[in-house]
């Protein structure tokens, strides 16, 4: 497989049709299940990584403070990544995510490599900062949410 | 358990078990942190960690994985990939030549 060189540009690793407010997950199960359905239909990952995605939050959970979790599926279930892809839910009422801790919004990520690191980059200054963290676990605006999530240019890769 | 001084430390590397996730967000933030200090911040799955790592870092429930693979490496271990104190210990270790051990 050829992997395009850097000037060309990636397709959009989060449109609004990812993005997902006020959603009503009974559970994290719930809330996982319906992440991986919008990859789907995305077109970004084939159904079995939804599993994967289980699975991986068995083994560790992806709950990374601040309210977020970050749901992803394992290293073997790549091979059900068709391109690289996250969306974005935010709750109605958090969920417990692990005991004692709530996610007030998942960004479930689906990724062959190294795609992915700016809008993690980004989504880790939003957790640094308790203003913007705030708004996106609480804006009702879509704009708002892929503002915050637009990828972060790194420096030195 | 291994040992180094902190001025040594020339590459760090965020152990994972997909390498999709919270690592790489963390990859990201320590980077951010340890970059001015001369220091390169990757991250690997844990079966997969680069020889040329000096501190190995991990979630607690991967770290006796990682210390299986790290050899001689320092292998420090966290809870939280927000704000967990080891973070803290590592950059002050950093900037003092204190020494590392994991």
């Amino acid at each position: 497989m050829t992997t395009p060189s850097k000037a060309e540009s990636a397709p959009d690793l989060l449109t609004a049709d990812q993005v997902r407010l006020g959603v009503v997950a009974a559970d994290r199960d719930d809330a996982i299940d319906q992440a991986g359905r919008l990859l789907v239909e995305a077109g970004a990952i084939e159904e079995p990584y939804i599993a994967a995605m289980h699975e991986r939050e068995a083994v560790m959970s992806s709950y990374m403070g601040e309210g977020f979790a970050l749901p992803h599926g394992t290293d073997e279930s790549r091979r059900y990544v068709r391109r690289a892809a996250v969306a974005f839910l935010q709750f109605a009422e958090p969920v417990e995510w692990e005991h004692g801790e709530d996610a007030h919004a998942a960004l479930a990520v689906a990724a062959t490599s190294d795609e992915h690191i700016g809008v993690l980059a980004s989504l880790a200054q939003v957790l640094s900062d308790e203003e913007s963290a705030e708004r996106l676990r609480t804006t009702t605006d879509v704009d708002v949410v892929l503002t915050l999530l637009a990828p972060a240019v790194e420096e030195d890769e | 358990m291994a040992s180094i001084q902190g001025s040594q430390i020339k590459k760090v590397v965020v152990a994972c078990e997909a390498g999709m996730g919270s690592s790489v967000l963390l990859t990201s933030q320590l980077k951010k942190r340890l970059g001015g200090y001369g220091i390169s911040v990757g991250h690997s799955p844990v079966n997969q960690i680069p020889d040329d790592a000096d501190v190995v870092l991990c979630h607690q429930g991967l770290s006796s994985r990682a210390r299986d693979q790290a050899g001689d490496t320092p292998v420090l271990a966290f809870n939280a990939y927000l704000g967990d104190p080891v973070f803290d210990r590592l950059e002050e270790a950093v900037k003092n030549d204190d020494t590392v051990e994991g």
